[in-house]
């Protein structure tokens, strides 16, 4: 038998086969590699869990890693760009890209992907989401079109939204119009049976017959909504067989005669584009204006909390509305638009096979439902609608029935410019510099000049 | 004793070390100026014309040299016609309004009142120069709101019974650009004409009132003479900075409505930072930089500059 000859040894031994043990235990602490992603977010008070999702994702992918024994643990640093929209936002994106300091992942608007594709900045997913049917198995097939380039799938949907036209039910009966004619209005835009100009003529009766100053309200920059107003006149901007940019100077001076024939029947204020975005809200929500051509999130973002409108469905729909854009003529189409934020992961990042499980997770029914709950979004994913809290959330249960007749933004790498120059040409025309064939004429001389292979009809 | 030819050594010493102090000199005092010249005015042109002939564009990748946006800036930009007049309105307006003549009544009034009222006055007129920019046009635009809650239609319609508020953004734009400018342009003039006036000889003004001149003629007479070289001056770097400047218009109009209010130097901007057009960019603003030069040359020649900066000549009275 072993016996220690002094208590010194024995103390000596004791901590030193304790360090040992002590050593072995925390081997596998030593050996864990942290894998640091970079996400670009702006920052974005309308979405601010677009990039938290993705933070809090990372706890589920470490437990999954752990579980598989693998050394990797996941840390997302989120790194916020102060751009005013997502179209300032990707052109920063794209010079950081260019200079070689692009992050690992990052979030946009869906039709800026493919200039990003263009550059090879951004990674082909097509074999990934094949890969994790868990993960993106049951996203909404008709958005995944919203993030795919010529080549391939570039992008992971985050959510969807539904664009448009809000109305005031009191100023209408005010107008004249009864409760009858109101409420059949959705389901008559639905239908095709109210037109766009039919719209300006509800519109001119409230100006005329109330106090409210306004008819019709737009954003007062460069975006999505009133491509809406563009669809309507049969404008898709892209060529289905080549993909590029297509232009038709008939539909264009249609769409551009709305605006035209808005203005002069001094429904459209001739200098909506030149008002602040948070004026022009509040013109509406304060029943200064008859119609708010916007989006859905706009109601959890802003009309709820800041206007104080009824949160509270039937007390809503008392004196509020939307519907969804008129058809052009009757019998016509109408329109809607939605307008998903995307993830993208570089093509260059050093983990891509981490960056998409990261981005799977941040996908997952219960955490995409806590940013479409909280900021009015729609969801990805058809288990999202059986969550109590979306079922709860009205507005997205309501708006979800346009997405029926919903269009995309071309995913094309120069829509975004010539999104600028459409935008040019309704400044022209509200502001009377140009007549609506005048500004389908600007729009196309603008786009031929500057941007490349434009097919103009 | 020393021999001639020592003399002459001792001389040719004194040459050479003097020539040495010169050369020295030259290095330490013009040698920084010519560095930080190189480095922030010929260099960014150089790089300018090199980008100019790329296709540099929004990922800020080039991949090939180009004489496209020269032929882009030629024959398909027909906005830029449009955008060339309009600077030279604005240009000239703000020059001719503002920055000389008001500034030019700024100083002869601040001079002809109290120098305690003068030198309140002054100070009031430099508050916009001394304001952030941000600050300034936020003051402009609540002043301009199409809405009853503007400055500008609070006087109009409490004070002169106008019924609907005036949107001078959308009917005045370039007016509006031109106000909003003038108001601190008119500053720089305001400072440079008052130290000249200052500088004109008192006993002039009292010889001129023994004659019997009155206010006016002594403006006429004794006052703008004395100013011709300050109004020159002032005349040929605000136009330059005019040109190349454009914040003000940016924050207030946004270069809108429509390009109502897109001067060259923000349609620049425009094509370069908010197309990502960065290679066409770098052409339109070369021929800013061929602009200025031609500008400054001709203020020179018009304005004969050259004696202005000639070494003073002893006046004799």
């Amino acid at each position: 038998m072993f016996h220690w000859k002094n208590g010194t040894a024995a103390l000596l031994s004791a901590a030193l086969a304790g360090g040992t043990a002590a050593f072995v235990m925390a081997t596998p602490l030593f050996a864990q590699e942290a894998v640091k992603l970079e996400l670009w977010s702006r920052q974005d008070p309308s979405g601010p869990l677009r990039a938290g999702n993705v933070v809090k994702a990372a706890e589920r992918l470490n437990k999954e890693l752990e579980a598989e024994g693998s050394p990797k643990r996941v840390e997302v640093v989120v790194r916020e760009s102060p751009a005013k929209g997502f179209d300032d936002d990707a052109l920063q994106l794209l010079k950081v890209f260019g200079i070689g300091e692009g992050p690992d992942m990052f979030i946009a608007a869906h039709e800026w992907i493919c200039a990003f594709q263009e550059d090879g900045f951004a990674l082909k997913l097509d074999d990934y989401i094949a890969k994790y049917p868990q993960h993106f198995g049951t996203i909404f097939p008709s958005l995944w079109s919203s993030a795919k380039c010529p080549d391939g799938t570039y992008a992971i949907p985050q959510d969807a939204e539904a664009r448009m036209f809000f109305y005031n039910k009191k100023l209408l009966r005010e107008a004249g119009y009864d409760d009858a004619f109101i409420d059949s209005m959705p389901e008559r835009t639905l239908s095709g049976d109210l037109t766009m100009d039919e719209l300006l003529e509800i519109a001119k009766q409230v100006v005329e017959k109330t106090n409210a100053q306004y008819g019709v309200l737009h954003r007062p920059n460069k975006g999505p909504d009133y491509i809406m107003a563009f669809n309507a006149y049969g404008n898709d901007f892209v060529d289905p067989e080549t993909g590029n940019l297509l232009l038709e100077r008939d539909k264009l001076a249609a769409a551009f005669g709305w605006f035209e024939r808005g203005v002069k029947a001094g429904v459209i204020p001739a200098n909506n584009t030149a008002m602040e975005f948070d004026a022009l809200r509040k013109e509406f929500y304060t029943g200064n204006a008859a119609f708010w051509m916007y989006g859905i999130w706009d109601l959890g973002s802003v009309a709820f909390p800041t206007y104080g409108l009824p949160q509270e469905e039937k007390a809503f729909f008392e004196d509020w509305g939307w519907i969804a854009g008129p058809a052009a003529e009757k019998g016509g189409s109408p329109v809607s638009l939605t307008h998903p934020i995307v993830y993208v992961i570089a093509a260059n990042t050093k983990e891509p096979e981490l960056a998409v499980r990261l981005l799977g997770h941040a996908s997952a029914a219960d955490l995409n439902t806590d940013h479409a709950v909280t900021t009015t979004h729609l969801g990805i994913k058809p288990e999202q609608l059986e969550d109590p809290r979306y079922a709860e959330a009205w507005p997205l249960a309501r708006a979800t029935d346009l997405l029926k007749i919903t269009k995309f933004l071309p995913n094309n790498a120069q829509f975004g410019e010539l999104n600028g120059i459409i935008y040019a040409g309704i400044q022209g025309v509200e502001s009377g510099r140009l007549s609506a064939q005048e500004a389908a004429d600007f729009v196309i001389d603008e786009a031929s000049a500057s941007l490349e292979d434009v097919i103009v009809k | 004793m020393a021999t001639i030819a020592d003399e002459l050594a001792i001389e040719r010493r004194g040459h050479a070390a003097s020539a040495a102090r010169r050369r020295t000199n030259f290095v330490i005092f013009l040698g920084p100026a010519i560095v930080l010249t190189i480095l922030f005015f010929v260099l960014p042109v150089i790089i300018d014309i090199a980008v100019s002939f790329t296709d540099l564009g929004r990922s800020l990748r080039i991949t090939e040299f180009t004489t496209e946006q020269y032929q882009k800036v030629f024959r398909t930009d027909r906005r830029l016609t449009q955008v060339i007049g309009l600077t030279f309105i604005y240009v000239f307006g703000t020059l001719a309004i503002f920055n000389v003549t008001f500034g030019l009544i700024l100083a002869i009034t601040t001079t002809a009142i109290q120098n305690v009222s003068g030198s309140f006055f002054r100070g009031v007129w430099l508050l916009p120069r001394m304001s952030p920019s941000v600050l300034y046009i936020l003051l402009w635009l609540w002043a301009v709101s199409p809405t009853e809650a503007g400055l500008v239609n609070q006087v109009l319609m409490r004070a002169f019974g106008l019924d609907t508020p005036l949107d001078l953004l959308t009917t005045a734009p370039i007016a509006l650009i031109i106000i909003s400018n003038g108001f601190i342009g008119a500053s720089m003039g305001m400072i440079i004409f008052t130290a000249a006036i200052r500088g004109i000889p008192e006993h002039l003004f009292h010889a001129a009132a023994v004659d019997g001149a009155g206010t006016f003629a002594k403006i006429r007479f004794i006052t703008l003479p004395a100013l011709r070289w300050p109004i020159s001056f002032v005349t040929i770097y605000q136009t330059l900075s005019l040109l190349v400047s454009f914040e003000y218009i940016l924050l207030l109009t946004k270069g809108g409505p429509f390009y109502d209010t897109t001067v060259y130097a923000l349609y620049v901007y425009r094509r370069a930072f908010e197309s990502g057009q960065y290679g066409y960019g770098a052409a339109l603003a070369l021929f800013l930089i061929v602009i200025g030069i031609v500008v400054a040359l001709i203020g020179w020649r018009f304005f004969d500059m050259e004696r202005l900066l000639q070494r003073p000549r002893i006046e004799v009275h």
